[in-house]
């Protein structure tokens, strides 16, 4: 357990982020590399709220995971474009580097990993949700921890898997990282990973038994996490050790 | 992995931000009783039943309703009748 609690959170200001880089991840997915100016610091799985405002004075806000390492300079959130939604369509078609909107942050310290935190790391994603999990990884990476650590990951195709080169670069890399990668959907030819939704037979086979006592992060869809977290208690893992992180509907809540 | 829910809950986590304007030390990791049932868990951890005004935050144990927070043009209000302590 990480223990920020009794220390006093900076008031949580809007300010301006500016984008300064734009990363193509998948069709749907985009990362924004934004210059927060005043940024504080944030510890891994905290996310930010993002405010938009139209020419009318509407406002829209939503949370977006942060997902760089509080080791980079800017600040990435990755977002994924959601049809209907009111502002993840404008983050992924129409920003353009050099656009700025307003973010506070960073926001909630329950969903946190750092690399002070003992014992192994249980990282379970499904599509989008692997944002938060990729800023305990790069800072793991980063500070070249050795905490044994698994990833599995949840995507419908190959082309949707989101930093798919750089989790496989960081696994290759590192012989305590074990990467898996289901793909629900849709599978490239010669594919000998696994081809359905994580269910209680993949965690029993691939993830850490409960006598080991792995932290356990859960963040995607919300039938996923209820699943896997559901699972993960049958196999004996104890409820607090276990941390999720639902999509809404919306992404998010205003206030 | 559709978008279209029908849980519709999220996790205590989410509220953090509106909860975060009343509160000073970090909500999210703060512990909660709950009244009905005597369950302490963490804020974060809660159920959270999310609106466009505000948030209700469920009991993960029995289903109490330990915070109802709500931001109007009239202020923030905030009832907590269902938790019998937080624990900073």
């Amino acid at each position: 357990m990480i223990e920020p609690a009794i220390a006093p959170q900076p008031r949580l200001e809007w300010q301006l982020a500016e984008v300064r880089a734009i990363v193509v991840e998948t069709p749907r997915v985009k990362s924004l590399l934004l210059q927060v100016p005043a940024w504080q610091g944030h510890l891994p799985g905290q996310h930010v709220d993002i405010r938009l405002t139209a020419e009318d004075g509407y406002q829209a806000q939503r949370s977006y995971s942060i997902a760089s390492p509080p080791e980079d300079a800017l600040l990435t959130l990755t977002v994924e474009r959601l049809d209907n939604g009111e502002v993840s369509p404008y983050l992924v078609d129409d920003v353009r580097v050099g656009d700025q909107f307003e973010l506070r942050g960073p926001i909630g310290g329950y969903f946190v990993w750092t690399v002070a935190t003992r014992g192994p790391l249980c990282l379970i994603a499904g599509g989008s949700g692997i944002a938060p999990l990729a800023a305990m990884l790069r800072h793991r990476a980063r500070r070249k921890v050795r905490a044994p650590t698994l990833l599995m990951y949840s995507s419908r195709s190959l082309e949707e898997v989101i930093y798919g080169e750089e989790l496989d670069a960081m696994s290759r890399g590192d012989s305590d990282l074990r990467l898996v990668n289901t793909l629900t959907r849709e599978q490239p030819e010669g594919w000998t990973g696994y081809r359905r939704r994580i269910d209680k037979a993949m965690l029993a086979e691939v993830g850490f038994p409960p006598e080991q006592h792995p932290k356990i992060f859960i963040c995607g869809p919300t039938p996923l996490v209820e699943d896997a977290s559901r699972f993960l208690v049958e196999l004996g893992h104890p409820f607090p050790t276990i941390k999720t992180e639902r999509f809404g509907p919306t992404g998010g809540l205003a206030s | 992995m559709t978008e279209n829910n029908s849980v519709l809950f999220l996790d205590g986590n989410a509220a953090a931000s509106l909860l975060q304007e009343i509160f000073v030390p970090d909500i999210s990791i703060a512990e909660i009783r709950c009244v009905a049932c005597g369950f302490a868990s963490t804020v974060g951890s809660l159920r959270l039943y999310a609106a466009s005004m505000g948030a209700v935050l469920r009991c993960t144990h029995c289903d109490g309703i330990l915070i109802r927070a709500v931001h109007t043009r009239h202020g923030r209000w905030l009832e907590m009748t269902g938790a019998r302590h937080l624990r900073f």
